[in-house]
């Protein structure tokens, strides 16, 4: 065989991969550059599969990038702007040196730029793409615009920052897209449902803020630098979509009655009109002013069978969105100064609430703790020393409770200095089987819209009520009989589950009294279906009996979690009244 | 000295010009003997000519002016002079008795006497800042503004103010789209997906010229990891969390930490000093006193070596060469082998005839196996690709979990003390999602080495 010996590292895996300090000295640039580059154009290091192979029979751990991705690169504007910056640092440097200020001047007059959205169209080519990938955007806004401004990034990108978090906060507002809240230990998660696509977010706390070390901010700093040019142009587009002016204008109506002698306070002429759109508290103006949003309906198609069930759940469900969107509507809240605004301000005008606070507090306040028409006020500190006879004083965490059940939960649980119930996460969404803890069971409940008083499996609750109003002792009684009652059947069906041979494995406490017919029913479907299971094949049969196994399993442990939970429960009773003797 | 000699006599001709002070008397001049100076240069004029009595006729002039405002030869009798009546001293003295008692109440308004003494008191003006009241060139200034008044009243704009105007709007928008940095608070924005104007240029030219921009590889959009951007913390991390998912929380973090101290344990164990080979007072001593007591042990272990290595030499010599006979032999018997062998392999397949059934099986068994081993790649596949990447030298560290402990949850929404911080969280999540390598920060290494150097001041207080 003639021709040349074969060479190694010379063709497959080895040619496709390049490392990071080749890469940098083929693009002509410094390494914080670099990065820079390759995070604006959403180019990330890659690892090989053969390490080896690639790194050429060392296998010393490096930084990999795909050679045909830095090719790529060679064709980026930007690049040469790098080096112009470059250029221009070593020139003003120079300058300052001499101290060759009219130079200095000249230099910083003509100090080189650049534009990213030309690489925001190239990387998001439609809008939806922009928008799925908007999560990151908002965290990193939200994040950025909460920093104090003492030099660990530029003023400016706060301000930016700043300004493009308050236009989306806006723009929630106006579309009313606002599903879930969470608050943790962390910061509040948000979810919001924009032209059909989820995006979760994160807010810090106010005043939050410690600075870690082990965070490089030039490139956290890059990531907003892009992320700041996607969300003004998301922005853009949203703004757009619901006809409203972009940059954002306060109604005119809003605008005059804003206005106050007091404006020069708050903050500096040119900021002032941020403050009054970040305070939230009035609506936005529109390019075409219409005084009433025409109600969208579905298209309505002839429909059968499966596709007629899916058509009505899906109905049941916009309408279920639709009354949770006016959830606040009427409702007149005023916040006192100790709760968090911004975030409870946001909240409640998202769901058509109308909120105020103390004109001390921040600017936009539209009316006065005097105001007679105020149904809620938010308040977080053990007692408030003037109360108004025809409001509810409630902490905060019910607004965000009732957002999440999507229903208005009842007051009582969460009047002033009472202690709360648990702020459940609502992104938690549980299985059939799964443990589901009595708080979220009564919540449930009430969306079903029975009523608290009918509550079966929360038997401690109810006792705590009526501890509290012992008036209602002659109901109690009744409660008692009903009691027994379900203890029973509660009872029959733990019997049925020992013995292993109940078919139906459903955990459906609210039907426990159906009707007659009902129950015929079901008594059928059940007989059916054990009809179908002796003609399984025995194949089949084994998986079925597998799958019900591993289902019992998930019950038998909800039951235990739930047994725990009641003896905990009785535990804190006990204290409870202990300590009331 | 004749020119101050005439200057004196000059003086003293004005009529009625007085002294204050009496002047040093001309005798005392006369009697003094005069030295002898060459006169021949201007030095020695400014050295030896007497000028003291011009100076002192100027300074009693000055003295004059200061103190009464003018020259006393100049000045009218009667503000020189007063009629003495003598009169009026009782009654002034009389009246001053109870003004003291009065000055001293009004003390506070009379002003202090460092301030008077501060005060000016010369009876001269300061003299007037000429030039304050003065323009220069003013003459031609004015010339220069009545023309360009003509000029302006029939509308006439001098050159170079048109070239000014001229110049202005270009170089307002030059510098505005120069000056745009990409921060702005104040930045526009427009709509990116807009309908996109088409380019009237040739696209080959655009392309060879280097103004249209290269496509973007389609792979390039995809996500280097399954996970979402915004992972949210679990239940037990809110607030006021439900009791048990709260515990959930806890415990999986214990587990985390249990885990760690495991493997700190471990390592620990593996660096230690092993017991058995620590030394003991038996062992350091045998080391002191090793070489010193003879052994018989080696003696005898010395001649049985020697015998090993010559069988091995035996060995390697014994090898002959073999007779034909024996090859022959070997032969045979090697074609007899293989007979067999392939005697016995034609039977074995014509067993297998029979063993169909079996054979079937047993691929059926390797097709199911390999399957197996397919699916379980693929899920290993999966699960590796919501995995951090190793991309650099360091591999992810995951970050602690945030929990609050049950005694540090705050019992409401004011008295809340966030956990952890944000902007770690999001910088762990671009290193989990290999958007970033995880690196370490830069140590700062010092180029030159510190020198200290002890002050003198601070030496000799010690």
């Amino acid at each position: 065989m003639g021709g040349l010996p074969k060479k190694k590292f010379e063709r497959g895996s080895a040619t496709n991969y390049i490392t990071r300090n080749r890469a940098r000295k083929k693009l002509m640039l410094s390494l914080p550059d670099f990065r820079r580059l390759c995070i604006l154009k959403g180019i990330y290091p890659h690892e090989p599969k053969h390490k080896k192979k690639v790194n050429k029979g060392s296998t010393a751990p490096r930084t990999f990038y795909l050679l045909k991705d830095i090719r790529f690169l060679l064709h980026e504007p930007i690049v040469s702007k790098f080096r112009e910056y470059k250029i221009f640092v070593r020139k003003l440097k120079r300058a300052y040196g001499k101290t060759e200020w009219s130079d200095v001047e000249r230099l910083k007059d003509n100090k080189p730029t650049y534009k990213l959205d030309h690489i925001v169209k190239e990387r998001y080519p439609t809008f939806i793409d922009a928008l799925r990938d908007i999560d990151d955007a908002l965290c990193m806004c939200f994040l950025f615009s909460t920093f104090a401004r003492t030099g660990k990034c530029h003023v400016q990108t706060i301000q930016l920052c700043r300004r493009l978090t308050v236009e989306w906060m806006n723009y929630v507002v106006a579309s009313r897209a606002l599903r879930k809240v969470f608050l943790s230990i962390k910061g509040i998660y948000y979810q919001a449902e924009v032209m059909g696509q989820l995006i979760t977010w994160l807010v810090p706390y106010q005043f939050s803020h410690d600075h870690p070390t082990d965070v490089d901010y030039r490139v956290m700093a890059t990531f907003t630098e892009l992320y700041t040019t996607l969300l003004g142009f998301v922005n853009f587009r949203l703004y757009h979509s619901l006809n409203l002016v972009y940059p954002p204008k306060l109604d005119s109506k809003a605008e005059s009655e804003l206005k106050e002698e007091h404006e020069d306070d708050y903050a500096m002429n040119s900021e002032s009109y941020l403050e009054k759109l970040s305070a939230l508290s009035s609506s936005l103006a529109r390019v075409v002013s219409t005084d009433e949003e025409e109600e969208a309906k579905l298209d309505e198609f002839p429909a059968e069978g499966e596709d007629m069930e899916q058509m009505e759940a899906i109905e049941k469900e916009q309408k279920q969105l639709e009354t949770q969107k006016k959830l606040f509507e009427g409702l007149k809240f005023f916040l006192n100064r100790e709760v968090p605004r911004e975030s409870l301000a946001f909240t409640i005008r998202c769901f058509g609430g109308r909120v105020s606070w103390d004109k001390s507090v921040c600017i936009g306040s539209t009316y006065d703790m005097t105001d007679e028409t105020i149904t809620h006020q938010i308040v977080d500190r053990p007692n408030v020393d003037k109360q108004y006879i025809n409001r509810d004083y409630i902490q905060p965490q019910w607004v965000y409770d009732c957002v999440n059940a999507k229903i208005l939960l009842p007051v009582e649980d969460y009047f002033l200095g009472v202690t709360l119930p648990p702020h459940l996460s609502p992104f938690v969404e549980e299985k059939e089987g799964d443990y589901v803890p009595p708080e979220k069971l009564k919540i449930m409940a009430l969306q079903r819209g029975e009523k608290p008083a009918q509550e079966q499996w929360h038997d401690d609750d109810e006792d705590e009520e009526d501890e509290e109003d012992e008036d209602e002792e002659e109901e109690e009684d009744n409660d008692d009989d009903e009691e027994e009652a379900e203890e029973e059947n509660l009872k029959q069906m733990e019997e049925q589950r020992s013995q292993g041979k109940s078919l139906q494995v459903k955990v459906t406490p609210g039907k426990v009294k159906a009707d007659n017919p009902a129950r015929l029913k079901e008594e059928e479907m059940a007989e059916e279906k054990r009809l179908a299971i002796m003609m399984m094949k025995k194949k089949e049969k084994y998986l079925y009996d597998k799958i019900m196994f591993g289902k019992k399993r998930k019950i038998r442990e909800a039951n235990k979690l739930a047994a725990k939970r009641k003896a905990h429960d009785d535990a804190e009773k006990g204290k409870k009244k202990k300590a009331r003797k | 000295m004749a020119a101050a000699r005439r200057l004196k006599r000059v003086a003293a001709s004005q009529p009625g010009f007085l002294t204050l002070k009496p002047s040093s008397e001309p005798a005392d001049l006369v009697g003094s003997r005069r030295k002898r100076v060459n006169k021949n240069k201007k030095k020695n004029w400014n050295k030896f000519s007497d000028i003291a009595d011009v100076e002192e006729f100027l300074e009693d002039v000055r003295h004059q002016e200061r103190t009464t405002g003018g020259l006393l030869s100049e000045k009218s009798d009667d503000t020189l002079f007063f009629v003495d009546l003598g009169q009026s001293e009782k009654p002034e003295q009389k009246a001053e008795e109870p003004d003291e008692g009065k000055k001293r109440k009004g003390k506070a308004s009379r002003p202090l006497r460092i301030d008077l003494i501060l005060q000016h008191d010369s009876h001269i003006p300061p003299p007037k800042d000429v030039l304050a009241y003065q323009q220069p060139n003013a003459k031609k200034l004015r010339r220069i503004a009545q023309k360009a008044e003509q000029l302006a009243a029939r509308g006439v704009v001098p050159r170079r103010q048109k070239r000014l105007l001229n110049r202005r709007p270009i170089d307002r928008t030059v510098n505005k789209a120069v000056t745009e940095a990409n921060n702005n608070p104040d930045r526009g924005y427009y709509n990116l997906w807009g309908q996109e104007s088409k380019d009237s240029a040739d696209p080959w030219y655009l392309q060879q010229t280097g103004k249209k921009l290269v496509k973007r590889p389609e792979k390039l959009n995809e996500k280097p990891s399954v996970l979402p951007a915004v992972e949210v913390i679990a239940p037990g991390g809110s607030y006021n969390p439900d009791f048990f998912s709260h515990q959930v929380l806890l415990q999986e973090a214990h587990n985390v930490e249990v885990k760690k101290k495991k493997q700190e344990d471990r390592l620990e164990k593996q660096l230690a000093v092993n017991k058995e080979d620590r030394a003991t007072e038996e062992t350091a001593l045998r080391e002191v006193v090793e070489g010193l007591i003879e052994e018989e042990d080696d003696e005898v272990g010395a001649p049985n070596s020697k015998e090993d290595d010559e069988a091995a030499v035996a060995a390697i010599a014994v090898t002959e060469k073999k007779t034909e006979r024996q090859r022959k032999k070997e032969k045979a018997e090697k074609i007899k082998e293989q007979q067999r062998l392939s005697s016995r392999r034609q039977n074995a397949q014509q067993q297998q005839l029979f063993q169909l059934r079996s054979i079937k099986t047993s691929i059926k068994q390797q097709e199911q196996k390999t399957k197996k081993k397919q699916v379980q790649r693929k899920a290993q596949q999966e699960a590796q690709k919501a995995q951090p990447r190793r991309l650099g030298k360091l591999k992810f560290q995951t970050p602690d979990l945030d929990i609050q402990l049950s005694d540090e949850l705050a019992g409401s929404l004011r008295q809340l003390k966030p956990e952890g911080s944000i902007l770690k969280d999001r910088f762990k999540s671009l290193q989990k999602r290999n958007l970033i390598e995880p690196r370490e920060r830069a140590k700062f290494k010092r180029r030159l080495k510190l020198k200290y150097v002890e002050k003198r001041a601070f030496k000799e207080i010690t």
